[in-house]
C-alpha cells in the first residue's frame, strides 16, 4: 500500500535532480521563445516530459503539482490558484509517465500521449475549470482553445520526440 | 529584466498584511475564491468589493500594482463578459439583431463576471505582493504536513520545493547566456517560420538540460558531505508563528463569511 501511494523512495541526487528540473520548468515558462500569431509557445511540457520519462508518473505528477502551485503562489503567474488547474498539471505528468517511463521512445507513443494529454488536459479540463471559476461559457471559449491546441499539438509531437531521442537526453538518462 | 521574475511580485514592506502568518494569507486567500461563489446579487458583490479594497489599503500597497496582476487575463475577462452581455436573455431588452440581445440581464451578468474576475485575481495578487517566496514555501510546507497521514512525501517534495525555487534565479541567468552564446554565433531567436524558430530552439534547451543535470549532481554530492540522509528527524531553522492578527484575520473572513450568506 505504502509503496503504491508513494512510489520509490527518492535518493539525494534523484531529489537533487527532479529538484532542477521542477526550476527549468517554472524558467521554460517565462521564455515563450517563438509563435506564430498570438500563439505563443513555451517549452513546459518538455520538463514534465521529462520528469515522466525519467521519474515515472508519480513522482512527475507530484513535481508537476508543485510547479503550478509556486507559479500561482509564489511567481504570482497569471489568474489566481484553482485547485482545478492543479488537478490538470497532475494528470500531464502522470500521463508522460505512464507512456514514456521505462518504455522504448516511438512515434506512435509520442502522439498518443500529446494527443491524450491536450484532448483531455487542456481542452476539456482547462475549460472546464475556466468555466467553474469565471463563469465563462464553455462552449464560447472551447472552439478558441480547439484551434490553439491543434496548432500546437504537431509542434509538441516533434519537439518531445526529438528531445526523447536526443543522444545527450540519453546518456544523461544512464546516468540516473 | 530577470530580476523581476525571480522574486515573484513580491514588494518588500512593513504593513499588518505583510506581517501576517504566510499560512494565513495562503488558506485565506484560497477560502476567498470559495466564498466568492457564495455572491449573487449587487449586494453581495458591492461587500466583497469594499472587503477587497480595504484589504489592499491594508498593504499600504499602489493599487497600480494590483491592476497590473490583471493584465495577463484581460482577454479572456473581455471576451467572457462580452459573451455573457450579448448572449443571455432575459429582463427588458434594449436592443437585439438575431440572436444577439443586449439586455439588463445581460448586463448585469457581465457586470458580475467582471467583478468576480477582478475580485480573485485582486486576493492573490495580495497574496503574492506581501509575502516573499521563501515564506510561501514554508507555508506550503506546513500546510502539506498533515498529508504525512496517507504517506504523502512531505520532506521530499519540501525539499524538491526549496531547491526549485533557489535555482529558477540561477537557471534563467543561465538560459540568458546560453541565449545569448548562441546569439553570438548567429542563431536568430524568434525569427523566420515555424520551423526555422523551432530549429533555433535545440542549441538552446539540450545546454540547459545537462547543465541543470550536472549542478543537481554537485548539489547532491554536496548535500550528501553535509549530512544529508533523507528528509526525516531534522530540525528546522526557520520557524513560521502564528500571532493574534492571525486570529483576527480568520475571524474577518468568518463574518464575511455570515454576512453573505446573509446578504444572498
Amino acid at each position: 500500500m505504502k509503496v503504491a501511494l508513494t512510489g520509490k523512495r527518492l535518493s539525494a541526487r534523484s531529489i537533487a535532480i527532479l529538484g532542477l528540473l521542477m526550476a527549468l520548468q517554472l524558467v521554460l515558462g517565462k521564455f515563450p521563445v517563438f509563435g506564430i500569431w498570438s500563439v505563443r509557445v513555451d517549452f513546459v511540457f518538455l520538463a514534465t516530459f521529462i520528469m515522466g520519462w525519467w521519474f515515472g508518473p508519480w513522482w512527475a505528477g507530484l513535481a508537476a503539482v508543485i510547479c503550478d502551485l509556486v507559479n500561482t503562489l509564489i511567481l504570482g503567474g497569471s489568474g489566481t490558484y484553482f485547485v482545478g488547474f492543479t488537478i490538470s498539471a497532475f494528470l500531464g505528468g502522470v500521463i508522460y509517465g505512464v507512456f514514456f517511463y521505462r518504455q522504448n521512445m516511438s512515434w506512435w507513443r509520442v502522439i498518443m500521449a500529446t494527443l491524450i494529454i491536450m484532448l483531455v488536459v487542456n481542452v476539456f479540463l482547462n475549460t472546464l475549470w475556466l468555466t467553474i471559476l469565471y463563469k465563462t461559457p464553455f462552449w464560447g471559449i472551447l472552439p478558441i482553445r480547439i484551434l490553439k491546441d491543434l496548432i500546437l499539438t504537431p509542434i509538441q509531437v516533434l519537439l518531445v520526440y526529438w528531445l526523447g531521442t536526443n543522444r545527450n537526453m540519453l546518456s544523461l538518462r544512464d546516468r540516473l | 529584466m530577470s530580476n523581476k521574475l525571480l522574486l515573484g511580485r513580491f514588494i518588500p514592506g512593513d504593513s499588518i498584511v505583510h506581517r501576517l502568518d504566510p499560512r494565513v494569507k495562503l488558506l485565506m486567500s484560497f477560502y476567498f475564491v470559495g466564498i466568492i461563489f457564495l455572491a449573487d446579487n449587487w449586494q453581495t458583490y458591492l461587500f466583497l468589493f469594499l472587503f477587497t479594497m480595504v484589504a489592499i489599503l491594508l498593504t499600504k500597497i499602489k493599487l497600480g500594482f494590483f491592476i497590473k496582476g490583471v493584465r495577463p487575463l484581460i482577454w479572456l475577462i473581455l471576451f467572457t463578459v462580452l459573451l455573457q452581455m450579448l448572449f443571455s436573455s432575459g429582463g427588458t431588452v434594449y436592443w437585439s439583431w438575431g440572436p444577439i440581445v443586449i439586455s439588463s440581464y445581460g448586463v448585469v451578468n457581465g457586470i458580475y463576471i467582471f467583478m468576480r474576475f477582478v475580485l480573485i485575481i485582486f486576493m492573490s495578487t495580495l497574496l503574492t505582493l506581501t509575502t516573499p517566496p521563501l515564506s510561501l514555501a514554508d507555508a506550503i510546507e506546513s500546510l502539506l504536513k498533515p498529508l504525512k497521514v496517507i504517506h504523502f512525501p512531505v520532506y521530499e517534495v519540501a525539499l524538491m520545493l526549496s531547491i526549485a525555487l533557489r535555482f529558477v534565479p540561477t537557471l534563467m541567468d543561465e538560459t540568458e547566456k546560453i541565449m545569448n552564446a548562441q546569439r553570438a554565433r548567429g542563431v536568430d531567436f524568434g525569427e523566420g517560420n515555424i520551423f526555422q524558430q523551432m530549429r533555433a530552439i535545440v542549441p538552446l534547451l539540450i545546454p540547459l538540460f545537462v547543465s541543470s543535470f550536472n549542478r543537481a549532481e554537485d548539489l547532491a554530492t554536496a548535500m550528501e558531505a553535509r549530512g544529508y540522509q533523507g528528509g526525516e528527524g531534522r530540525s528546522k531553522y526557520r520557524v513560521l508563528s502564528w500571532q493574534l492578527a492571525d486570529n483576527l484575520t480568520i475571524l474577518a473572513f468568518a463574518l464575511v463569511t455570515v454576512v453573505l450568506v446573509i446578504l444572498r
